[in-house]
């Protein structure tokens, strides 16, 4: 490689590194934004120009929505609903992955074929379904009302059915051999090895759920049952709509998705590529 | 007890059969060797007896005891994977452990058959670490004692050294031999390998194209192979095989080589026939006088106890004889060749060994 060649690549890499950072700072402005307004008095949110920084600091905002609203009760609907979802989703996910790539039982190929199709059908085409079930099962303003819709993932069961078709076949065998059942096998052989895919799956079904909106909107009308992201669209009050205060709550309801995100940024990139290598 | 049978056993895939109307007694205590080439039927025989591949017809009895509708966990028998197949998460003390986990032994049963195996296989230091912190030999080591813990009536290796470099495999199969010896059981062993065969077997099964094609001892089989395959597939090199017509010369028969050489054949057999003669190589010897035949030297290979010599015929035909380690033989020689008569094969035309008709 020359010196000409040495100063392209610099060139170009140079320019990447550019374009990158502009998209980053594309990408971010508006969570900046977000913080910083509200950490603005309401007159100066509505301003007509753009004040990076405020000229009055102020955390008013946080303590109307931490004191005067049901916020708390939100976060615990919210924790409540997305562990529920997390463990019965992946539990579920992992037995019927176990099943579909480990057992044989009639219809397994059809089986899996239904689940791979479900992938075209978008959860929105089944709200009203969804909502009529849960409405006569009387389970509308429920925590079980929230949760179950939210069990339907094909793709964790077609990720964890890939890991468990990777397990070397002995694996298995040699467990058959030890007179290992199928749960013994699953739990004490399969699980063991995969560990990380279910840290990784569990962590993003968390943060999905978290952030739902549309289903935890329509299943709950009830205040003291709302999911925080619902919640935060009860900010309000009779005068009008106050930027500030709701965007507060906006910063309250994903800051323990974005804390999650932090801690286990690496998991999260993993699972996020284990999804999109499935989905692709 | 723990002797195995097989009767009348047979296996396909599909249209595909594997193992056809195959029939096997294996004595209580032996060491049987499965010995073929890939694609034989050899592994999938070890692995219907294991309980791994269903058995489509026949019946399979370990022990005395009807198994073959029983699970493999139930059938009472252990065996070593290939790739050893030790759970990478589990230490070498948790692997051995699992086995007799699932059996629900008390604690103090386990301790003790984990103690006893690791001492008998020397990894008493071994038990805390895990697969990935072991050699090959190490994991080959633990793969048995996994085996031996769960006192099985009987072991069954599938092609267990073939992951190992030659030294290793040399010296574990010596130590397999000793195992043997110590736990006394009936132990099967599937190989490609026919020196593992030949040093391990107390009785080898030779496999080919889903069909048995010989039971025996390692010198039942090499001096005396049933068929043309068994002949061409057991030594090393392969036993010299030659397309002959076999006359009848005042009261002499005669066998007649490629190259026209004229062999009188010590065997009651019809004349007339054509035949397929074989003669090892350590029956062809390089003679200092004119003997049999005459040929030129083509290859010499030189084993230090032993030459080889591959020598071509007038006819362009290759004959394969041995000379002593010493030999002063060089490419280009002309040589003369002399057959051991008594150590001749004849082979009629649908492979078998004339003397096993």
């Amino acid at each position: 490689m020359n010196a000409q060649n040495v100063g392209k690549i610099n060139f170009v890499g140079a320019l990447i590194t550019l374009a990158t950072i502009f998209a980053a700072i594309l990408w971010a402005f508006p969570i900046y934004w977000g913080i910083i307004s509200s950490l603005k008095p309401e007159d100066e949110v509505v301003r007509p120009y753009i004040e990076l920084w405020p000229d009055t600091l102020t955390f008013q905002h946080y303590w109307f929505a931490l004191t005067q609203t049901q916020i708390g009760r939100w976060y615990i609907n919210s924790i409540g609903t997305a562990v529920g979802v997390t463990f019965l989703t992946v539990t579920t996910s992992m037995f019927a992955g176990y099943a579909i790539s480990q057992l044989n039982f009639p219809f397994r190929r059809t089986l899996y074929w239904i689940i791979l199709a479900s992938f075209m059908v978008p959860t929105q085409v089944l709200i009203i379904n969804h909502f009529v079930l849960i409405a006569n099962l009387g389970l509308l303003n429920t925590w079980a009302g929230i949760i179950l819709p939210q069990l339907i993932h094909p793709v964790i069961i077609i990720i964890y059915k890939q890991f468990f078709d990777q397990v070397p076949k002995d694996f298995r065998e040699a467990a058959v051999m030890d007179n290992a059942g199928e749960f013994r096998i699953l739990f004490k052989v399969y699980m063991p090895l995969n560990w990380g895919v279910t840290t990784a799956v569990s962590i993003v079904t968390f943060i999905w759920s978290w952030n739902a909106f549309l289903w935890p909107f329509l299943a709950v009308t009830k205040t003291e049952l709302m999911t925080i992201t619902v919640g935060i669209t009860q900010v309000n009050d009779a005068f009008g709509v106050y930027y500030a205060r709701q965007l507060s709550a906006a910063v309250l309801a994903g800051f323990p998705v974005a804390l999650a995100y932090l801690l286990f940024q690496r998991k999260v990139t993993e699972a996020i590529t284990l999804s999109a290598g499935i989905k692709g | 007890m723990s002797e195995i049978s097989l009767k009348n056993v047979s296996k396909s895939y599909g249209a595909v059969t594997v193992i056809d109307n195959l029939s096997l007694d294996i004595n209580d205590g032996e060491l049987m060797v499965f010995l073929g080439p890939s694609g034989s039927g050899k592994s999938t025989l070890l692995r219907m007896i294991a309980g791994l591949e269903t058995i489509d017809a026949g019946s399979l009895f370990i022990g005395g005891k009807p198994c073959h509708d029983l699970a493999p966990g139930q059938r009472d028998v252990a065996m070593v994977f290939q790739n050893y197949a030790l759970y990478p998460h589990m230490t070498v003390r948790e692997n051995m452990e699992f086995g007799l986990k699932n059996i629900k032994l008390s604690h103090q049963e386990i301790d003790e058959r984990v103690t006893n195996a690791a001492r008998i296989l020397e990894m008493d230091k071994l038990l805390d670490r895990r697969p990935s912190q072991l050699s090959g030999g190490q994991r080959q080591r633990v793969a048995i004692g996994r085996a031996i813990v769960k006192k099985p009536a009987a072991f069954l290796f599938d092609e267990p050294l073939s992951n190992l470099d030659a030294a290793l495999r040399v010296r574990t199969r010596v130590e397999l031999s000793q195992l043997h010896q110590t736990v006394k059981s009936t132990m099967i062993y599937v190989t490609h390998d026919q020196t593992e065969a030949m040093t391990l077997g107390e009785r080898i099964v030779i496999l080919n194209e889903c069909k048995i094609e010989q039971i025996g001892t390692p010198m039942e089989i090499y001096t005396s192979p049933r068929t043309l395959f068994v002949a061409g597939f057991i030594g090393s090199p392969s036993m010299n095989i030659f397309s002959v017509d076999l006359t009848q010369a005042n009261d002499t028969l005669q066998a007649t080589l490629p190259d026209g050489t004229q062999i009188a054949i010590d065997m009651d057999v019809p004349a007339g026939a054509r035949y397929d003669l074989g003669i090892r190589p350590e029956s062809v010897l390089i003679s200092p006088t004119a003997a049999d035949c005459t040929g030129v030297v083509k290859v010499v290979e030189r084993l230090g106890d032993r030459t080889l010599v591959y020598v071509e015929l007038k006819d362009g035909s290759q004959l394969i004889a041995q000379d002593a380690g010493s030999s002063t033989v060089v490419v280009g020689d002309t040589v003369h060749l002399a057959l051991d008569k008594t150590k001749i094969h004849l082979f009629d035309q649908n492979g078998i060994n004339v003397l096993h008709r």
